[in-house]
């Protein structure tokens, strides 16, 4: 049986090896086999014997169907520092799955920087720390600025996803989530200071911002990135998510 | 002339069997939209024969009881009742599980809004068309048999009689209180069997399926989800047919025993009205019924050949605007003809013939008001419902807080037209004007229960698409008539508790009419003493009643709701491959639970009711239970108004979050939203529509017992 490896990066950070395919194995990982979790997950499937920090001996050995036939579930092969020792080129689609178990695959794309500007950006990092950032700096320049080895801290890999904005004052938000519910005075300020002080590159408005990230406050896309390459998993537009995706957009509570 | 009854009758049935096959011979679909339709026919049916099962034992007892103390008549029209109340329910909720697949497949196949609408209306309409036809179908046969063959509605038997027990009534009104208890109480069991069924399966299906697994709503790996479904069929369709074919019924029977202790209660004086003009004003009223509902059938036809409809609630309602129109026009021309020439002595005309058709406007301008007040203050169009959308962005109890509020200011606008309208109908035609003002009102019920039951037929399509993965295009389509569904459903419910408080007030004007006895031939005054500790005393233990009763109701709900909740969650727990979509859930067992629930839970609700106003009436006698009829009558026209419309409007603002506003679904205020809607959830399905029956129902057993109780009861004895 074919084994597959998944870079889990949301909520938590690892490797697991397994025998489902990825839309069975995104509904397992939300939905539990029977322990009855409804969680949101993102991971991305990677190329195998892609780094040489991960055991994929291991996962041969372990990561056989039951004696019943069932295919095996999961073996872990990593829990922490995943992302950063996978190569940037190993990533192949990206899969965010649902409370319920619904899974949506977003093809790999390389960053050409071409999206729209904005006057300020709000970026929920995703992996490896998850705060959620109001910044000047475009995309590709966060990335730079966050894994340059040069400044005091640093992450050699990051994965973050490009937040949409609304209006302070219009009850016309759109179906955003709770991310905009409290403090939204704060998340003004946020704002503020990033906008008229042209040294500050960027503030945290959250430290840790896990239970409010929902994917329908994805703008763009998600980025995943070291100093070197960055790529572009952009989100689907909601016309395509419509007529392709219904199950999963309704999941998401995006319909 | 009684012609004129069974024409509208046979025209209304037979539109109703002509719209009944236009709907079944459209193609139901592809195999997986006709095996859910089957899921939800079977789990309704199953539901729907085991409470008739139950009732019809009880209705039974109930018909020898009456047969052997009342008269052998009264009971035989309590079975007439009966039958034609639970046809009526049976016919409509065979249609929905026709109609909700068709409705599915048309919207598929077509993916055009007008036509799918008129697949559901048309669905609906045979609903509707079978409340009207089916009542008037029961009442033709008693003015036929019982009044012409009879001889009860001659001058010898327009008299009071005294049976074996020394009880005293007037035949003919003993008759048609008999046939409209029969009703009333086929709909006491389908309101509240079916609304404690609804709401079971619905919260049930919420509380697990979208709260805790965060499945969107008529998921097909919901295990509630047929059962919400059926739940629909049950308690929206039968139960809104059965409540409002009651309180028609009961509008017609009040206008006919007023006209008739009229007539005998002022034979000696002067200017006493004949018994010709009499038996006129007994025929009155089904005359206008039957008029009423073939102008329904115009004002339903006129949908269904429209073409091009785009907005489906401006067509909804130029449905029965049309309806309205045509009952006023030909009413007028009729009651012109029919009273011509006519002295109506005593009888409190102010406009002469005219009188009792003036009352029957107001009545039926009443109710337009009272439904638009409804949708005033539950649709998201308006401020009351959007202000709590703006209250969840605070939480969950503010959600609470704003929406009891909305509920309960809502309250006096309606009752300031029903009071208003009652002053006004009695000012211009008496007593019989306000019987006349609640049967213009109804009128057009035809009309109005095929509005109403369109929506939860295109609910249960908007169903059956999400379960059948039907392209977005087409679900998009029956949820845009679902949620028109919803605004029709509010005014639908606001328009069920006016009819029935106009109803109950002119049977307790009945009630105090009845309890004349031989003799009473020179004016007999309807005087009820609030300064009469019995009477008092009765009020206040009447004004509770309604909140024990409402109380039992929601308790009800909430135990069925928790068997259902702890078998999803089993469902979810032992499976898991129906999360996956690998496996199907066992909907059948939801179904049962649902069922079980009901069917054991609506008994006592139904048994309150029936039998408070006869141990009461036993135990203190007739002004206690006098004083119990207000009480109860009053108290629950406002928790009627309030439930509803705090229900209805927790409900929509909910809808209006999801709409996109205040951060949209998944939002903390959405989460606040959901909170405030499934509290709403059984306020509005269950407590509120059940309480339009309790009013009705405590009426009628009164007016058939008081004869009874007024002679045999404890305080009496003791007094003696």
């Amino acid at each position: 049986m074919k084994i597959y490896y998944y870079l889990t990066i949301f909520p938590i950070e690892s490797l697991i090896a397994s025998n489902l395919e990825p839309t069975k194995f995104g509904s397992y990982l939300s939905t539990g086999s029977k322990k009855g979790s409804y969680e949101n997950n993102i991971f991305i499937e990677i190329e195998e014997g892609c780094s040489n920090f991960f055991d994929w001996d291991y996962a041969k050995k372990k990561c056989v169907p039951k004696e019943n036939g069932e295919p095996k579930h999961s073996v872990y092969l990593s829990i922490y520092r995943t992302l950063e020792n996978t190569p940037i080129k190993a990533l192949k689609s990206i899969y965010l799955t649902t409370k319920d178990g619904r899974t949506l695959e977003i093809k790999p794309e390389i960053f050409d920087n071409n999206l729209s500007e904005k006057k300020f950006y709000i970026y929920q990092e995703i992996c490896p720390t998850r705060p959620l950032i109001v910044t000047s700096l475009k995309p590709k320049d966060y990335v730079k600025n966050i894994t340059n080895k040069e400044n005091k801290t640093y992450i050699p890999t990051i994965a973050f996803a490009d937040i949409k904005t609304i209006s302070f004052h219009s009850e016309n938000t759109g179906s955003l989530g709770p991310l905009y519910d409290r403090n939204i005075e704060h998340l003004h300020n946020c704002v503020n200071e990033v906008t008229l002080n042209k040294d500050k590159l960027f503030k945290i408005v959250e430290r840790s911002n896990v239970d409010k990230f929902s994917y329908q406050i994805i703008g763009d896309g998600i980025f995943v990135g070291d100093n070197q390459t960055i790529i572009f998993y952009r989100m689907i537009s909601v016309e395509d998510l419509r007529r392709y995706h219904y199950d999963w957009a309704r999941s998401a509570q995006i319909f | 002339m009684l012609a004129i009854v069974f024409i509208s009758v046979f025209s209304a049935l037979a539109f109703a069997a002509g719209n009944y096959f236009a709907v079944k011979r459209k193609d139901p679909g592809l195999p997986i939209m006709r095996e859910i339709a089957d899921a939800i026919a079977q789990g309704a049916d199953a539901f729907i024969r085991h409470e008739y099962g139950v009732i019809f034992k009880i209705g039974i007892i109930i018909a020898i009881i009456l047969g052997i103390i009342v008269s052998w008549y009264t009971g035989i029209a309590f079975l007439i009742g009966a039958l034609m109340s639970s046809s009526a329910g049976w016919v409509g909720m065979k249609i929905a599980v026709i109609a909700n697949v068709r409705v599915s497949n048309t919207a598929r196949t077509t993916k055009s809004m007008g036509s799918t609408l008129k697949v559901a209306f048309q669905g609906g309409s045979v609903m509707g068309l079978s409340v009207g036809g089916f009542a008037l179908l029961g009442l033709g046969f008693i003015y036929l048999t019982f009044g012409k063959f009879l001889n009860q509605l001659s001058e010898q038997q327009l008299t009071i009689v005294t049976n074996w027990i020394g009880i005293n009534f007037i035949p003919f009104t003993m008759t048609v209180s008999g046939y409209a208890l029969g009703c009333s109480i086929i709909a006491m069991f389908d309101r509240v069997g079916g609304g404690i069924y609804t709401k079971a399966a619905d919260m049930g299906a919420d509380l697990v399926g979208k709260t805790e697994a965060h499945i969107p709503e008529d998921d097909p790996r919901n295990p509630a989800t047929i059962a919400d479904n059926v739940g629909d069929n049950v308690g929206d369709v039968a139960g809104l047919g059965a409540d409002l074919l009651e309180s028609y019924v009961g509008a017609i029977i009040s206008s006919i025993v007023l006209a008739a202790y009229i007539f005998y209660t002022s034979k000696s004086l002067e200017n006493s009205i004949t018994a010709s003009l009499t038996i006129k004003l007994l025929k009155y009223p089904i005359f206008f019924a039957s008029i009423g509902i073939l102008s329904c059938i115009i004002g339903i036809a006129s949908l269904l050949i429209r073409k091009n409809i785009k907005k489906p609630h401006t067509a909804l309602n130029f449905s029965t605007w049309v309806s309205e129109g045509c009952t006023i026009f030909f009413t007028l021309i009729f009651t012109l003809i029919y009273f011509k020439g006519e002295n109506f002595g005593i009888l409190a005309f102010r406009f002469g013939a005219i009188s009792p058709w003036l009352s029957s406007v107001i009545g039926i301008i009443a109710g337009i008001v009272i439904g638009m007040l409804a949708e005033y203050y539950t649709s998201y169009d308006y401020n009351p419902t959007k202000n709590i959308a703006a209250a969840s962005n605070e939480g969950a109890s503010l959600t609470i807080t704003s929406g009891l509020a909305v509920g309960m200011k809502s309250t006096i606008l309606p009752v300031i037209i029903l009071g208003f309208g009652i002053i006004l109908a009695d000012f211009v035609g008496g007593l019989y004007g306000v019987a006349m003002a609640a049967i213009g009102m109804l009128s057009v019920v035809s009309a109005t229960v095929s509005v109403d039951t369109y929506g939860p037929i295109a609910d249960n399509a908007g169903g059956i698409s999400e379960m059948s993965k039907l392209e977005p295009e087409v679900r998009e389509i029956t949820d845009h008539l679902d949620s028109v569904g919803n605004t029709t459903a509010a005014i639908g419910k606001g328009f069920a508790i006016g009819s029935a408080s106009l109803a109950a007030l002119s049977l307790f004007a009945s009630y105090l009419y009845t309890q004349a006895g031989p003799g009473h031939t020179t004016g007999y005054s309807l005087i009820i003493n609030l300064m009469d500790t019995f009477s008092l005393g009765g009020a206040i233990i009447g004004a509770a009643l309604p909140f024990l009763f409402s109380g039992i109701l929601i308790d009800a709900v909430a135990k069925a709701a928790q068997q259902m909740v702890m078998e999803v969650r089993r469902q979810f727990k032992e499976n898991p491959k129906i999360l996956s979509g690998e496996e199907k859930p066992d909907y059948r067992r939801c179904i049962k639970i649902s069922s079980a629930g009901a069917i054991n839970q609506m008994k006592l609700p139904a048994f309150i009711s029936v039998l408070t106003p006869l141990i009461t009436g036993f135990l203190f006698g007739a002004k206690f239970v006098g004083g119990l009829l207000i009480g109860t009558t009053l108290s629950s026209i406002m928790l009627a108004i309030f439930t509803a419309n705090s229900g209805g409007a927790w409900d929509n603002a909910k809808k209006y979050i999801e709409q996109g506003r205040f951060g949209g679904k998944g939002s903390s205020a959405h989460a606040a939203g959901i909170i405030g809607d499934t509290v709403g959830d059984p306020l509005k399905d269950t407590v509120g529509p059940s309480l339009d029956i309790l009013i009705k129902i405590m009426a009628v057993v009164s007016l058939i017992m008081v004869n009874i109780f007024g002679k045999y009861n404890l305080v009496g004895l003791l007094q003696k």
